[in-house]
Order: C-alpha cells, then structure tokens, then sequence
C-alpha cells in the first residue's frame, strides 16, 4: 500500500532551540544563507511569551510548484507523497520558487538547480527519521506515514484538533498539521507561477493546440480531396492550357 | 526539339549541399520534436498529452537520457546549420534569404487565396463561384513556401538561440527570468513552425502533382515541364539564360 509521509508539528513545545535548523544544514548539506526548514517567531497575545513555529516544505497535495516545473523534474511522489526534485531533470529555470507559498524552494548556489527538503530521503532510506526529526529535545516534530492506521501520526491526526498553515487564495492542502493552535498563521503568500508559466498554460498550450490541429485539419481535408475528386485537373494544369492557347492574361507578369 | 524530348529535359534545381542540409535538418528537427515534446513532463503544459511523455521517456530510458539527447542533438543541428549557413554564405544563404524575402503583393496575394481554394474545394467550385481556377506564375520558391521558409529560418534562429539559453541556464550566464522566457518562447515558436512543417510535408511530398519536387531533394533535379508548370520565372530565367546547360556546372 502506498504510503503518505506526514509531519504533525506541536509549535507550544519549540523553544526555539534551532537544532532542527542545524541539523538539517549539516545532513543536507545546505549552504550557508539558504535554507531547507525554518521556526517562525511570534508574540504570544495572552502573555509576554514568544511562540515558535516549525516548518518546512509541506509536501502539498496540490503542489502549485510541481504544476510549474515544465520539465517534471519537481513531482510528487505518488508512492510516498513526498515532493522531490529529480536533480538530472532539472535545468534550474526557477519557476517553482515563486509558485511555493511557503518559501520551501531555493536555487542551490552552486548546483544552480532548485532545492528543498525530501524529508531526508539518503536518512530514510538507512531506516532513520528525517534529521529534524531525530534531533528535536522535545519531540515538537512528529513524523509518519498517515496511511497507516496505526502510525503515531494517523493516531494523533484522528485523536487531536489540528490546524494547517495555508494562504487563503491558495490553498495547496499542505501534509502539515499542527495540534490545536499554532502561530503566526498569516504568513504563506499566493502560489504564484511566474508570468511565462502563467502564459505558457493560459496562452501558449491553446495557441499551439488551435494552430497546429486546425492546419492538420486542413491537410486532412486536402489528403480526403485528393483520394475522393482524383480526375479533377489541377489549377496549374488548367492555367497552363490556357496559356498555350493565349487567353491567360499577360498582366499578371508585371 | 520535339515536345516529348522537351518534356523529359530535367533542370537543376537543388544543388548536392543545399540537399544534405535539408535532410540533415530534417532528421535533427524529427528527433528534436520527438524528445523535446517528451520533455515537457507536466500535464497543465504538455499539449499532445502524458502518454506522448511516458511513451518517450520509456523509449529513451529515462528523462535524464532524453534530456541529454534533445541537448545533443540541438547542438548538432544549430552548430551545423550555422557553419552551413556561413560556408555557403554567398552561394547559398543570402541567395535563399533574398528569394524568400521577395514578394509581389497582388500576384502572390492572388496566389494565396487561389491556390488553398484548388486545393481544398476544388476548380469546379471555384468556377461557379466566379474565379478562374487559374494561380499565378512563381518563381523559385511560391509564396507558399516563401511563408514556410520564412519562419523555418527565423524561427529556426529563436529556437536555437532560446535552446542555448536553457542549456547554459546552470552557468548563470542569463538571469532565470530569461531562462524562463526562453523556454516559452522556444515552445510557442517550435509550436507554430510544427504547423507550417505539416503543410510542407503535405505539399512538397504527398499532394497531387508534387512526386517530381520530393524526388528532386534526392536527385537535385526537376523535368522541365513540371519547372514550367511551377515555377515559371525561374525556369524562364534559367532557360533563357544558357538553355541547354546544367545551371550547376556554372
């Protein structure tokens, strides 16, 4: 059975002590200035205290990044529900950074292709929870497949009210939940492809569709006319007779 | 002369380079449409559909692999029409961009209502509907081909230098946005040269009356009759030129 890996965040116990932060840099290699995950600090409004917010990639399941990448290299894993980059596929156009809510995606510096959390895919693949996961003290993050009923998260999902973080023009329905409350819930921006993704869909698709099927409609229609009227002579055939017997109009050559 | 042994006097109309570049291209533009159509692994942007992209990343052995040869492939076939284009600059290139870029506005509008008219309702509708089934005589090119060539080679040039752009997005040599850019304007401009493509194949190989201009690709000659009947300025030109000489040995 196919699985759907889900984080399930409790933001009241982030103390903000960005080991999660630090352990994502490191396993992922990440370089300096850009990031795979993130805490978001806001004030508390009952008291003078701070709230923490963890996050990373949501691995939506309507990932507006992955229907901006023109070349499939960003995808949703149907076999896990992870959002991947097929670094091969990628040709580091970009389009997919603006077309995240959340901020997920950078351009790597150095490989000049976009990255973003996989949940650790090398760390998975040994057995072990992804590196944020492993290192949180107080086990703010909880990471499991929700299509397996009896998984921690599937249970917490079912047991506890959850909230998502999603911007209301957009929602991409991210597969992260956070119990009971969580701020700042504000923040994600609309899921926005850049302009020539937005007209390559809206404009370009119809365009070429319209274009090429009507014209090879009208070779169809002129094959069918050949094979059905095959006596009829041509125009230059006709033109030609009538030029040997001197009625064409010798106006026409200037 | 009899009207028989004029009849099968052949003229030479494509010269032995001026056809192995258009079956080069015409092999790097199948492969290239082929792979690059494969590419566009997203169903909100891949016109043809995902069966096309399944059906060609299997048959290539991954996208990876496809990637690779659609990169390859363009580079061989826009580095090698380039050198073609500079080699045969004079003998060539600008001769072909001169044929095609000269029009006659009223002959060749006639020409461009006429001809799609013969072609697809007929002379004998034409004739009740008041219109002399009669096209005007072309040259070297028809205006038909003239609108096919015309952006066939310019075209030509967008795909290939938005091609590069994209190959060379990971050497930051352009800012993504052009990158971006490019690969909309690679894929509208190959989109639109794919329609005029369907019409040149349907004319220069399948349509009634043509047989003589496909085998003249591979032979690099036309019989003069078909010349007269075609392209009867140029085979004015050449005929009265030097008559009974092949235009190729001058």
């Amino acid at each position: 059975m196919k699985s759907k890996l889900t984080m399930i965040i409790d933001s009241s116990k982030c103390f903000h002590c960005k080991a999660c932060l630090v352990a994502c840099q490191l396993e992922n290699q990440v370089p300096v200035g850009f990031r795979r995950n993130w805490v978001k600090v806001s004030p508390l409004d009952s008291t003078d205290g701070m709230h923490f917010q963890p996050g990373n990639c949501m691995h939506c399941d309507k990932p507006t990044c992955v229907e901006a990448c023109p070349t499939g290299a960003t995808y949703k894993d149907s076999r896990d529900g992870v959002v991947k980059v097929r670094e091969d596929l990628c040709i580091g156009c970009g389009s997919c950074i603006p077309s995240c809510p959340y901020g997920a995606r950078y351009r790597h510096p150095e490989k000049k292709i976009v990255d973003k959390c996989d949940y650790c895919a090398s760390r998975r693949e040994t057995g072990k929870l992804p590196a944020c996961v492993e290192i949180c003290p107080t086990q703010a993050r909880l990471f499991g497949d929700l299509n397996d009923v009896n998984s921690p998260v599937a249970r917490l999902l079912k047991s506890k009210k959850t909230v998502r973080v999603v911007n209301n023009e957009t929602d991409t329905e991210p597969m992260i939940f956070y119990v009971n409350q969580t701020a700042p819930r504000d923040w994600p921006v609309k899921a926005e492809a850049p302009l020539p993704i937005q007209l390559w869909r809206q404009v370009a698709v119809p365009l070429v569709k319209g274009v090429t099927g009507l014209t090879g409609l009208g070779v169809l229609f002129m094959l069918g006319r050949q094979l059905v009227a095959k006596d009829e002579p041509l125009g230059h055939d006709t033109h030609d007779e009538a030029r040997d017997i001197g009625i064409n109009d010798r106006e026409q050559k200037e | 002369m009899t009207e028989n042994r004029k009849n099968k006097q052949v003229i030479r109309r494509h010269s032995a380079h001026a056809m192995i570049i258009h079956w080069f291209n015409t092999v790097c533009w199948g492969v290239l449409l082929v792979t690059g159509l494969g590419l566009v692994d997203n169903p909100v942007l891949q016109p043809l559909g995902m069966w096309w992209v399944r059906f060609v990343h299997s048959a290539f052995g991954g996208g990876a692999q496809l990637l690779r040869v659609h990169i390859v492939c363009g580079a061989i076939w826009s580095i090698g029409l380039l050198l073609y284009g500079i080699i045969f600059l004079k003998s060539a290139t600008l001769v072909f961009i001169k044929e095609i870029l000269t029009v006659s506005l009223k002959r060749d509008l006639r020409w461009l209502i006429k001809k799609p008219l013969t072609m697809t309702v007929g002379p004998k509708i034409m004739r009740r509907l008041g219109m002399t089934p009669e096209i005007p005589d072309q040259g070297f090119y028809n205006v038909g081909q003239k609108l096919f060539a015309i952006p066939a080679l310019f075209g030509g040039m967008i795909i290939a230098v938005t091609g590069w752009i994209m190959t060379f997005s990971k050497q930051d040599l352009t800012g993504v946005d052009t990158v971006q850019w490019s690969i909309l304007i690679h894929f509208i401009t190959v989109g639109l040269v794919f329609a005029g493509l369907l019409i040149h194949i349907y004319m220069a190989a399948i349509a009634k009356g043509e047989l003589p201009a496909l085998i003249s690709m591979f032979t690099g000659k036309v019989p003069a009759d078909y010349a007269k009947h075609h392209h009867r300025f140029w085979f004015e030109e050449v005929t009265s030129q030097e008559p009974e000489s092949d235009p190729s040995l001058r």
